[in-house]
């Protein structure tokens, strides 16, 4: 069994400090005070042996990652949904893959959401080599935890408006692939294995939950593998609401900008099939990646908005290098949340300081939302095969569409070209609640 | 789950009251008759006047002026586990809350306002209700909650996927105490979409409830109400034929002298009964049996765990759309 997990630490906890930014205590170092590592006491190493995605940029993994580094952006205009009437119309549209071996009947009953998940699960599959000659699952059993935050939600509207104009043929058909158990089924169905299934909703933050939760369940021996990631299809309520927030930018998205608007909505899904190293080692399967550490904490500062002192995310971030035992100047890249919203980006900067103090500048920093947009519950999943890839090949996606970058990151965000000189990638994601998650990876 | 945890409290919101007694007889639920979105035919509902105490209690507090039902059904479940157990601080508490349909009347109000008045004039005091996990923040600010934090989201049977992430959190040392709840809100809507599901038939009256509950749950304890003791989860199903073989083998995980609780609902109802002939049926409670789906699941599961009478019991959580799970509950170590 692998060791690399450091050993089990008992730390005593002031009260109070864990969670929330009025009785977060600064007197302590989070690393200190922070109360409840998750899985630190498990000696089991988690692995990645395979990942896949469909995100705005691309169909697959590699397409996306190769436009990411051109440093292209999918924003255009939004066709998948009416968004006629609201202020922007803009977001980053994924064109659905071709779902081979299904029918148009079948594909017609699916929701975008499956759309997007179905292939981007069976690239993540195929990667770790756990489907048969028919694309099925070699396991019967796999155990999923995922992340959405809209479920199948165009299924869901499309029923409301049938209701609202009297129209009640085929009800049954729009609301019973709504929920979000239904694209679990979906995947279910089309991958070829049933078993257990959580699927998390921390609004932005669940598909980093969603990861770090399979990090728990192999970690504490509930399995030995699991498919996690997240989903989200751009749907009009939450188009409508972000743009009610008037939180979308017009113009281009500019993350950790000093002109920074707002967030530009994208949608995609991604996923990993994570492992404990001994059932990829038993089944002779290549390790191509590791979940060294994961933390998450809840910010009870305002519903929508993050701790400006970016308090409850640093706590995040140093559970998640504790777990991995590692020190924030092994951080070559930060994929950071980055939604380009002034109260976003402005407490992420702030935990990044701290964090990193000195070591800040040493540390490539970049949100890839610029490039594919904020995909909500899809986003903390998407972020991490992006530092899986980052990790695979030496390569740092570039800040996009940032001309004038907050004073605090401007020697951090990363250019053209830059290249990971250490050996771990940090990913952090923040949602609506309070939800501020960190995963930290580190090559095979 | 791998060793088994305790029940050190519970909480209850139901249309009845907040007592575990307004579990045992569904006949004195109120109920009332609510047409169906769009439709005029009428179904009885059970919902909780949230005017009333002591409910109410929560109707002032600054966070939740404005929330939805959904917040004030969970907060008071929550507070009441946290008020029996003044001895552990919330602060060294973790929550994880589960939902089938999440903040449905604020989401068919912001809309119906985007439809009705323009995308331009949606309401961005509602669009932030309408997220999954916003109850769940609004509890763990309001009560000074200081642990981990998910809201999961799936059918009936979700609670037990919750749960299991709770035993996992304790599990790992991560955390002593987590609070496991399910929490549902009633929207017209609702009728509409399960008449069309065709959920509501003579066959198998169908009867909706609002309302939420939630246990306190932590490692395994002398003094506990109960203990959980084995849990089944991930028998998934598309058809109803394929539901029965998914409950053939859920209940195959249990052992076969171990009572069943009856909890089935709508169509459930006879697979259940034919699954379950050769197994001791346990009928908790009087009355029609109404469904707050996550709820319903807590309440079954608080509902066997003060049974004195049954050493060990089994409740099965009929997720009626794609998966079905079930809790060994035991009470052999503390009578």
């Amino acid at each position: 069994m692998p060791e690399d997990v450091p050993p089990r630490q008992t730390i005593a906890l002031p009260r109070g400090c864990w969670c929330g930014s009025t009785s977060y205590n600064l007197a302590f170092p989070p690393a200190v005070s922070g109360g409840y590592f998750v899985g630190v006491n498990s000696h089991k190493d988690v692995v990645i042996t395979g990942w896949g995605c469909v995100s705005p940029l691309g169909g697959d993994a590699l397409t996306t990652w190769e436009a990411l580094m051109r440093g292209e952006s999918a924003r255009g205009e939004i066709t998948c949904i009416p968004v006629e009437g609201c202020r922007v119309t803009q977001g980053a549209e994924a064109h659905l893959p071709e779902l081979s071996g299904v029918s148009k009947k079948e594909v017609s009953r699916l929701s975008r959401a499956s759309r997007l998940a179905i292939p981007a699960a069976r690239q993540a599959m195929a990667h770790a080599g756990i489907l048969d000659d028919n694309g099925r699952s070699v396991f019967s059993r796999l155990e999923l935890s995922i992340s959405t935050t809209a479920c199948g939600m165009e299924r869901g509207e499309a029923f409301m408006r049938d209701i609202c104009s009297g129209n009640t043929r085929h009800l049954a058909s729009k609301i019973s692939r709504y929920p979000a158990h239904q694209q679990i089924g979906d995947l279910q169905q089309h991958l070829g294995f049933s078993g257990p299934s959580m699927i998390v909703s921390n609004a932005c933050a669940s598909g980093a939950n969603a990861i770090g939760h399979a990090a728990d369940l192999l970690r504490a021996g509930f399995a030995d593998i699991v498919l996690a990631g997240g989903y989200e299809a751009l749907c009009e309520l939450v188009f409508c609401g972000f743009d009610s927030l008037q939180a979308l930018d017009p113009d281009l998205c500019k993350p950790f900008d000093l002109h920074r608007r707002g967030l530009m909505l994208g949608e995609g899904a991604a996923f990993l099939v994570m492992e404990t190293s001994a059932h990829a080692n038993h089944r002779g399967a290549k390790i191509k990646g590791r979940l060294a550490g994961y933390g998450h904490t809840t910010d009870t500062h305002h519903i929508t908005q993050p701790d400006p002192t970016g308090a409850p995310l640093e706590g995040a971030i140093h559970r998640a290098l504790q777990q991995a035992g590692l020190k924030p100047s092994e951080i070559g890249y930060l994929n950071a949340h980055g939604t380009a919203t002034v109260f976003n980006d402005g407490a992420e900067a702030a935990a990044f300081a701290r964090v990193f103090a000195e070591d800040l500048a040493t540390v490539r920093i970049s949100s890839t939302k610029a490039a594919i947009g904020h995909t909500l519950g899809a986003a903390g999943s998407l972020e991490a095969v992006f530092a899986l890839e980052c990790l695979r090949t030496g390569d740092i996606p570039p800040q996009i569409n940032t001309t004038n970058p907050i004073p605090e990151l401007a020697p951090c965000l990363s250019r053209p070209g830059d290249k990971l000189t250490k050996p771990a990638v940090l990913s952090v994601n923040l949602g609506f609640g309070g939800s501020n998650a960190a995963l930290v990876f580190t090559a095979a | 789950m791998k060793n088994p945890v305790s029940i050190l409290s519970f909480g209850i919101s139901c249309p009845g009251g907040t007592s575990a007694e307004a579990l045992e007889d569904f006949s004195k639920w109120p109920v009332e008759s609510v047409p169906e979105a769009g439709g005029c035919r009428l179904h009885e509902v059970a919902r909780i006047n949230l005017s009333a105490e002591p409910v109410n209690r929560w109707r002032m507090k600054p966070r939740l002026r404005r929330a939805s039902p959904l917040s004030h059904h969970l907060i008071e479940a929550i507070a009441q586990t946290l008020e029996a157990r003044p001895d552990i601080d919330p602060a060294r508490v973790g929550v994880v809350g589960a939902f089938f349909f999440g903040c449905l009347e604020y989401s068919v109000r912001f809309y119906k306002g985007l439809s009705t008045d323009g995308r331009r004039f949606a309401s961005p005091i509602l669009f932030p209700e309408t997220v999954v996990n916003t109850p769940l923040s609004h509890v763990v600010a309001e009560l000074g909650i200081g642990g981990p934090v998910y809201s999961q989201v799936g059918d009936t049977s979700c609670w037990v996927s919750a749960l299991r992430t709770a035993c996992l959190w304790i599990e790992s040392g991560d955390i002593d105490h987590v609070i496991v709840a399910g929490a549902e809100e009633f929207e017209p809507h609702l009728l509409a979409a399960f008449h069309s599901l065709r959920w509501f038939t003579a066959d198998h009256p169908f009867r909706i409830a609002e309302g939420a509950g939630a246990v306190l749950i932590g490692k395994k304890t002398p003094d506990a109400i109960a203990d959980i003791t084995r849990i089944a989860d991930g028998y998934t199903f598309r058809t109803r034929d394929q539901a029965r073989i998914a409950g053939v083998e859920c209940l195959g995980e249990f052992d076969i002298k171990a009572p069943v609780v009856d909890t089935a609902t709508s169509w459930a109802s006879q697979t259940a009964a034919s699954l379950l002939s050769n197994r001791q049926l346990v009928s908790l409670s009087q009355g029609l049996r109404h469904d707050g789906f996550t709820a319903s699941s807590v309440w079954n599961t608080i509902l066997a765990a003060q049974q004195p009478h049954y050493p060990r019991l089994v409740v099965p959580h009929w997720g009626l759309s794609q998966n079905i799970a079930a809790v060994e509950i035991s009470r052999a170590a503390n009578i």
